[in-house]
This record gives structure tokens, C-alpha cells and sequence, in this order.
């Protein structure tokens, strides 16, 4: 029988806000001498944001993918005449399980940069020989506000990232959420670049801290509304952070954090208000990150 | 389930060596008409006071039912002061679910008075037939005309209209009725404005307007079978519920069942009726009349019900029995979505019932042994299976991480009843063990927003069976002149299953204050009391009364809500020749056992007159009566304890109906 109203199409509509996602597809490559480096990411796009990425080497002689002894990688983006940065990436590419690809990631910051294009380093160890090559890449816009990051100076005048990884697609119910947790050292080298010196990460993970989680509703009609059961980001083995987030329903949602470091000391972040206040816009802490879905 | 089935032998090897010591046997034709249903013994459905009442009204006139009330429409029936999700309500044996999170549709609201010819009411165990009960049963049972009526033709029609609502109806019956071949239907259409209460206020939204029409068609394959179809359509729309934050834009159902019937003219077996029915049901709430709210939402909700039951009648000798097998398979289904103030920004969505299935079987049935001429004693017994499966498990995985993906359970009831007849008195004595599943709202239901106390309901899919315990007594006198009866029950409910508030999560709809988990109570007690007696003053005068009253409360002594103070009801009649004349008057003592621990506040006494008159004559060949009355005919301002929200009731109300047939 047919109804009045049709039901919801509940995957639709837990999907409206997320942008179709593809495949992963090469998004740049770059030959040195007999390779060819393919960079594969999600719709052989760039995006701001955390990107995953697949690293691919052919043989041009003999057509085969091989296999090298190490990948390096390393994001640049050039500021100045000279002076050049990076962003949060995977500098050692580590092998994929089925030794198909090699999996790296690379987070682009482009708020902070006057001309926001970069140059990807690749270098392969083959043998004892190095091949190093680059190319010139352009990031788009991540439109899905589930990859939100947030830049910030911390308690300690460092400055922070934090990037979300994961819900990618979020559900209504409980998700797992990961994040990437960075924080900006100074270099004294950025005068005279050397490619795929280690002093150029300029952002390396944070480690041992904790990131409290206080997930809310901002639309004012929804009072400061907020899920149960949420469970705080603590750092797994690869160096993210995981913890559980709860969505109550779709929406807008406010992550509001507190970033402590090893000592519990809170390096960013305060308490929210956790009052019921319909029709007033919750008041979202200092350190928050907005998804949608 | 071995248990049982063994216990079943048990009785069918009492019932059957019952019967071979009983060497008197009877009249077959006579045992025939007593459980034929082609004669079904007509009830006079109405009220004290009202020739044409509405279904809730019909109900109320059990001393077993009240109301909560959230309007003038679709009042939730409350059975031994139980709401509905401890008592089994059906159509015809059929099981119909509503479709709405906030129970504005129990199943007697997609009924019309004109379409049903009983309401069949079973207290506690005792209503375990059609299925798993706590509260008991009540079946609403559609018309049916017998085969080889007298006259083939045969219809009615009402029509009226009440002054205080503005309230128009016309209800419209025909039958036809041959050896072989049988179809009744009715159609009915009402319309009502708001009341106004005894203060003169117009109650705002309180309006209804209702389509209903029903069908039936009956073959007789045999001189002892038949075939019947049956569907029930209802729809309701642009009903004000004053006492929520909501109206309803439209509800609809659709009620269809085949059926076949087999009768014996000998043995055990006497009768074998069995029936495929399914049912559809959709729900469409409407705040958009309400502009005090905050939020707009839509609250769409479906449910939908395939089932079937097949039922035996035995008798054999001193041995009578029913057995009953029920099985359906309903999906409830229910969303909202929530708009956001800036309308340009994303809808919210959630369902408040996520595809929640439930599917049951079980067996049931009923014995009876005439121990002696003034003794019998009923022994019942049902096992069922109850199986439920939430599509949508994340939804109530966010409060019960470790909710189970499906749950089943099994839900067993016995009961047992002596009677005796002596002389004048007849005294029952009863006692009954049985469990019951959790609802989809208490089991399933996701931020459901209970406007009475103001708490968004979280169910639990992993909630303990509520088992109940129940002893009850009826004592009976009845002269030729005077009768008296008195029945009492009580009730020890382990695991009842009522709202505490959850110390995690935060409340979604923007009335509340908190939200609160169903939870299982260790116990809770309830304790109801009827005693109602009839007077034939003179020969035309007659007067009769009722008095109830109940008790309820928690493990912790504390007051459980809903629960009927002392309750009277007191009716004259006096009829002579074509004319007939009624007065009564209903009311309530104050409320002093209210719970505030459940959103209640304490109401007040209050008293109500109805008054009314009719007359019969014959207009040409039609065969005419003419009722008017009035009710609360003193205006009386008054809510009761059952008001959601202490609405304030109807106040005078003159009405009137017209009735013919042919």
C-alpha cells in the first residue's frame, strides 16, 4: 500500500551532506629516471584537510610496479622568496599489508599560506640508489565537514592542529572517531631548503596527550543539546587519536574539545556549558571543531 | 515449550476422559446454536445517557476502563487502570498497532461506533487468548449479520449534532442477508469544532473530523462452513490534541481479514475458525497550527501488521473449551525531523521507533468444567514467542551500547477461576500468573517526548519481561428486583516498567527537561475495587450505580500515576411506552494519591449532570427515535486525573440524535 508520505530514505539522508567519494585515483606522478611515481588520492583529488594517500612505482622499462626499499615524502609550500613550510604528512611511507601500494598521508594547510600551492618531494631508495623527484600540485577545498581541522596557539604559545580523519561518513549512533593531533616546531633552516631534510616537518605529532570531547548541538533550536557515551581521544599506536563520538541525530554538530597534555595539564580547551537552553545558540568552547552530516 | 505442550495433553486427557464419564448427552442442535457464531447475541451499544456515543464513550461504560484523555478524540482506554501497553487490544481477534510515538492513536480511535456490534473486555489474565497480557483484553468486535435473516434487507442511519462542539455525525448501516450469502456495511462521518469548557473558554485545537466505513461479505460454502471478508478503512483528519504540543494532520487505516469456519455437528470438536489478516496504518502529526513552538517538526509514523489466528471450540460433555493459536508480524516505523530556525540550514533527522519488528506466536486456551450444576472451574494456559529486531539497532546502541541486535522472549500466562451459583448468589474466585514484552516505545523508542512530565523517553531493547501476579473475586446477588455485585483485583507486577530519569544525555526536544529511561521497577502493586448495583424502582423506573476505586503504587510505596481516585457513577431511567427519560450523574472524589514523582498534581472533585430524553413513533412505513439530552448540564468547570496536562473537560453540552431503521 502505498502511504500518503513516503518514509525517509535513510541512507540518502544520512549521505546529503557528505560529497561522493571514489575511488582512490592518481591525483600526480612524476618520473626520475626509469620510475614512475604515481600519487593516488580519493577522486585523484588534493583536498585540504587529511588526505590519504597511495603511492605507486612503475618500472617504465618493463611495465612493473615495484617495489623500492623506502618511499620518502615530504609536502612544501613556498611563502617567500626562500622561505618555504610544510604541513602534517607520513614522512616514511610505510607498505601497504598486500605490499600493493605504499600508504602515506598528507594533512594541507592552505589558510595560512599567501599562494597555497605545493610541491610534493618523493624520494625512492632503490638499491643503494636514490631517486628523488617532484611536482606541482593545487589542493581543493574539502567540502565535506567531516575532515574539519582547526589551527590554534596553545596555552604553551605553540601553535596546534588538530585534523579529523575519521567518520569520513558519520551514522546517527555511535562512531568511532580519529584525529591527527600536531604541533608546529621552529625551524632555523628555512632559508636554505634541503629537500627531505627532517628539519622541514615543521609539524610532528603530538604525543601521550588526551583530547576530551563534549559533542553539541549548535543550531539554537536544539537548545545545547548533547549525546551520552562519548569517549575521549587518546593516541594509538600510529600516532592518531581515537575515541568514540555520538551522534544523536543529523545536523551540525560542535566538537568541543580540551587538548591535556601527558601531565593533564590543558594545553587548549575549556568546560562548555552544559545547560539545556532552547532557543539560545550554545556557546561552543575555545577549541572546537564544526562537522555536518 | 515441552512443558507446555505436555501440560496441554494433560488437559486434553482430563477434558476427553471428563467426557467419556458424562453419559448424559445432549441436544446436538441445541450445543450447535450455543457456540455457532451465525447467531451472535446482540449487545446494546450505548451509553446511560446517549443513544449514539462514540467507540471511547462505549468503552467507558466498562467499570474496568478510563481514559487518559488528550482531547476530545482518540482517548487512550486504560484497563484496570493500565495504559495500553499492558492490555491487548484487537479487532475482531486481529492485532492492530498504532502508528504514533505519543499515542495519539489507540486502536479504538480507527474504530466508529456504527461498525462495531461489541466490545469484548477480559480483565487480567483472563484476556491471555489473543495473546500476551498484563492488564487484560479488549476486543472490538466489527458487525456481523447472520445468514437467512428474516428480512434480507436491513439498514439504519443516525445522524445528530451537539451544541457545545458543534459536533455533526451521520452513521449509516446497511445488511443483506440471504441462505448463502451475506454483506453488511457501514459508513459514518463526523465533524466537530472546538468545545468550549465550563468556564465558556474555547479549548483551542481540540476540533476532529473522522471518516470511517467498513465492509463485510460472508459465503456459506456448506451447510456448516463458511468464508468471510471483512476491511475496516478509517481516516482522520485535522485533529487538535490541546493537551500536546502537536495536532494530528492526518491518520489513516486500512483493516482487512479473510476468514474461513468450519462447525461439527459432532464430537469434540466443534468449531474451527481461522483467519489471515493484515492491517496498515499511517500517521502524519502537525505542529503547523502551533506557533508558540519553537521547532518545527514532522513526525511521520507507519505500522504495518500481517497475522493470522486459528481458534477451536471444544465441548464435550461437561468439558468446554477454546484453543487459540496467534501469530503476527507488525513493523513500526517512525521519524522526525527537526527544522532548523534558519530553515537554509541542514534538517535534523532521527527515528524515534527505528524499524522496529515484532513477531509473535503463541497458543492460548481456555477450559471449562461444569464440576456440578452450581460449579465450574476454568483453568487457562498460553506460551508465546515473542521476537523482536530494531533496523536501526545504532539509535538505541548510543544509550545501551551493549543493547542485543535482536531479542526473543518467551512469555508465558496461567489462570484459574472457580465459580459458583448459589441460589441468588454467584461467587468467582481467580488467580492468574502471566509476562509480557516490552512495547516498541518501551523497548525500542528514541527521545519520545511525553508532554506530561516532560521528560524525552529512551526505551531498552534488553528490559526484563514484566511478569505479573494477580488474584481477583467477584461476588454477585441478583434478585428480580435488585442485584448487587462487587469485584475486586490485585495485582503484584515484577519489572513494571515506567520512565526514571537517565542521569546521561541531554534532553532534544526543546519542552523537556531531561530525559528518562524506561526502566524496570522491582514491583509495583495495584489494586482495583468495582462494586455496582441496579434497582427496578417501579416497573418503569430503574435505577443503577457504580462505585470504583484503585491504588497503585511502586516498591517504594510511592504513588504510580493515572490511578482512579473514588469514582461514581449513578443512573435513573424511566422509560414509558414510546418515551424515555435518563438522568445521571458521574464524578470523581479528589485525586489525594496523585504521584508528582510521575508529572502528576493533585485535581479536584467534581461532579457532572446528564440528562436526556427520547421518544419513538413511526413516520409512514420508518420507525423513528428522537433523542435530546444534555451534558454537564450545571457547566461544571472541572479536569480529572487522567487529563494530560489537566486540561479542562467539555462543559454543558446539549446534544441531539435522530435515529431510524428499517
Amino acid at each position: 500500500m502505498s502511504c500518503t508520505k513516503e518514509k525517509t530514505n535513510y541512507l540518502e539522508e544520512t549521505s546529503r551532506e557528505i560529497p561522493e567519494v571514489f575511488d582512490f585515483q592518481e591525483a600526480s606522478s612524476m618520473l626520475v629516471d626509469r620510475y614512475r611515481i604515481s600519487i593516488e588520492a580519493l577522486n585523484g583529488t588534493f583536498y585540504t584537510g587529511y588526505n590519504e594517500l597511495r603511492v605507486r612505482i612503475t618500472d617504465t622499462q618493463t611495465g612493473e610496479t615495484i617495489n623500492p626499499d623506502s618511499i620518502q615524502f615530504i609536502p612544501i609550500s613556498k611563502i617567500a622568496d626562500g622561505v618555504v613550510t610544510s604541513c602534517p604528512h607520513l614522512f616514511q611511507l610505510q607498505k601497504s599489508t598486500q605490499n600493493a601500494y605504499w600508504e602515506g598521508y598528507s594533512i594541507f594547510i592552505d589558510e595560512q599560506l599567501p599562494n597555497p600551492t605545493w610541491k610534493l618531494y618523493v624520494n625512492l631508495v632503490v638499491g643503494q640508489q636514490n631517486y628523488t623527484a617532484t611536482s606541482d600540485i593545487t589542493t581543493k577545498e574539502q567540502l565535506n565537514k567531516n575532515l574539519n581541522k582547526t589551527l590554534f596557539r596553545g596555552n604553551d604559545s605553540l601553535d596546534y592542529m588538530i585534523a579529523l580523519v575519521s567518520p569520513r561518513n558519520p551514522q546517527v549512533g555511535t562512531n568511532p572517531i580519529i584525529a591527527g593531533i600536531f604541533k608546529r616546531i621552529t625551524t632555523t633552516h628555512l632559508a636554505e631548503f634541503v629537500p627531505l631534510s627532517p628539519s622541514y616537518y615543521q609539524y610532528v605529532a603530538v604525543n601521550d596527550h588526551t583530547l576530551e570531547l563534549d559533542p553539541r548541538m549548535p543550531e539554537p533550536s536544539m537548545g545545547n543539546h548533547s549525546s551520552p557515551n562519548n569517549v575521549n581521544l587518546s593516541q594509538r599506536n600510529d600516532g592518531f587519536y581515537e575515541g568514540v563520538v555520538n551522534y544523536t541525530m543529523t545536523g551540525n554538530w560542535t566538537l568541543n574539545f580540551i587538548l591535556k597534555d601527558a601531565r593533564n595539564t590543558i594545553v587548549k580547551g575549556n568546560a562548555v556549558s552544559t545547560a539545556f537552553t532552547p532557543g539560545v545558540q550554545g556557546v561552543k568552547g575555545e577549541l572546537h571543531i564544526d562537522i555536518l552530516f | 515449550m515441552r512443558l507446555f505442550i505436555s501440560f496441554l495433553l494433560i488437559l486434553f486427557v482430563l477434558s476427553s476422559s471428563f467426557a467419556q464419564t458424562d453419559t448424559n448427552h445432549r441436544d446436538k442442535v441445541k450445543t450447535l446454536e450455543k457456540v455457532s457464531i451465525f447467531k451472535r447475541k446482540k449487545k446494546k451499544l450505548a451509553t446511560d445517557v446517549k443513544l449514539t456515543a462514540l467507540v471511547d464513550e462505549l468503552l467507558g461504560t466498562s467499570d474496568n476502563i478510563s481514559f487518559i484523555k488528550r482531547g476530545a478524540y482518540a482517548w487512550e482506554p486504560l484497563l484496570n487502570n493500565m495504559t495500553t501497553e499492558r492490555s491487548v487490544i484487537t479487532v475482531d481477534g486481529m492485532h492492530v498497532f498504532g502508528a504514533c510515538t505519543d499515542k495519539m492513536d489507540p486502536i479504538s480511535s480507527y474504530m466508529e461506533s456504527n461498525s462495531i456490534s461489541s466490545i469484548k473486555i477480559n480483565s487480567g489474565q483472563h484476556g491471555n487468548m489473543q495473546g500476551a497480557t498484563v492488564a487484560g483484553s479488549i476486543d472490538l468486535q466489527r458487525i456481523s449479520t447472520p445468514f437467512g435473516q428474516d428480512k434480507a434487507w436491513s439498514g439504519s442511519y443516525q445522524t445528530g449534532f451537539e451544541f457545545n462542539n458543534n459536533q455533526t455525525f451521520n452513521l449509516g448501516n446497511i445488511s443483506y442477508s440471504s441462505a448463502k450469502f451475506v454483506a453488511d456495511g457501514s459508513v459514518g462521518y463526523r465533524k466537530a469544532g472546538n468545545y468550549t469548557d465550563g468556564s465558556g473558554n474555547e479549548i483551542n485545537h481540540s476540533q476532529y473530523s473522522k471518516f470511517n466505513t467498513s465492509l463485510g461479505l460472508a459465503y456459506k460454502t456448506s451447510e456448516l462452513s463458511s468464508i468471510k471478508v471483512d476491511a475496516i478503512f478509517d481516516q482522520a483528519n485535522n485533529v487538535g490534541f490541546p493537551a500536546l504540543p502537536m495536532d494530528l494532520w492526518l491518520s489513516r487505516a486500512i483493516i482487512t481479514a479473510a476468514s474461513y469456519q468450519q462447525q461439527f455437528e459432532t464430537g469434540l470438536l466443534r468449531v474451527w475458525d481461522t483467519k489471515a489478516y493484515f492491517n496498515a496504518i499511517e500517521h502524519y502529526m502537525d505542529d503547523t497550527n502551533r506557533p508558540e513552538n519553537l521547532v518545527h517538526m514532522d513526525m511521520p509514523g507507519w505500522s504495518t501488521t500481517y497475522g493470522l489466528t486459528s481458534r477451536v471450540e471444544l465441548k464435550q460433555g461437561s468439558y468446554q473449551g477454546e484453543l487459540q493459536l496467534n501469530a503476527y508480524d507488525n513493523l513500526s516505523i517512525a521519524e522526525m525531523t527537526m527544522y532548523p530556525q534558519d530553515r537554509s540550514e541542514r534538517t535534523m533527522f532521527a527515528y524515534t521507533w527505528p524499524w522496529v519488528t515484532t513477531r509473535y506466536a503463541g497458543v492460548s486456551s481456555s477450559n471449562t468444567w461444569n464440576l456440578s450444576p452450581i460449579s465450574e472451574v476454568n483453568i487457562g494456559a498460553s506460551v508465546g514467542t515473542h521476537y523482536n529486531y530494531a533496523r536501526y539497532s545504532e539509535f538505541n546502541r548510543i544509550f545501551y551500547p551493549e543493547a542485543s541486535e535482536s531479542k526473543t522472549r518467551f512469555l508465558p500466562s496461567l489462570n484459574a477461576r472457580y465459580q459458583l451459583s448459589l441460589d441468588k448468589f454467584r461467587i468467582l474466585l481467580g488467580t492468574g500468573f502471566g509476562q509480557r514484552a516490552p512495547s516498541v516505545s518501551e523497548g525500542y523508542g528514541y527521545y519520545i517526548y511525553n508532554s506530561f512530565d516532560l521528560y524525552d523517553y529512551i526505551g531498552n531493547p534488553d528490559l526484563p519481561n514484566e511478569t505479573s501476579y494477580e488474584v481477583n473475586a467477584a461476588i454477585n446477588y441478583e434478585s428480580e428486583k435488585w442485584s448487587i455485585s462487587s469485584q475486586v483485583n490485585a495485582f503484584h507486577i515484577r519489572n513494571y516498567i515506567v520512565g526514571k530519569i537517565l542521569s546521561i544525555g541531554s534532553p532534544m526536544n526543546y519542552q523537556s527537561v531531561g530525559v528518562k529511561a524506561y526502566s524496570a521497577l522491582e514491583y509495583a502493586r495495584l489494586f482495583n475495587i468495582a462494586i455496582s448495583g441496579r434497582y427496578d424502582i417501579l416497573q418503569h423506573l430503574h435505577w443503577k450505580g457504580t462505585l470504583t476505586y484503585a491504588r497503585a503504587t511502586d516498591n517504594n510505596s510511592v504513588n504510580l500515576p493515572f490511578i482512579r481516585p473514588l469514582h461514581y457513577q449513578s443512573s435513573l431511567q424511566f422509560m414509558h411506552k414510546k418515551m424515555g427519560i435518563q438522568a445521571a450523574i458521574n464524578g470523581d472524589l479528589s485525586q489525594n494519591n496523585f504521584s508528582p514523582e510521575y508529572g502528576e498534581t493533585p485535581t479536584q472533585a467534581y461532579a457532572v449532570f446528564d440528562l436526556s430524553g427520547d421518544y419513538t413513533f413511526n413516520l409512514g412505513k420508518h420507525h423513528l427515535t428522537v433523542q435530546v439530552g444534555i451534558e454537564n448540564m450545571f457547566d461544571s468547570f472541572y479536569t480529572t486525573y487522567a487529563d494530560w496536562g489537566n486540561i479542562p473537560r467539555m462543559g454543558r453540552n446539549v446534544f441531539t440524535t435522530l435515529k431510524t431503521h428499517f
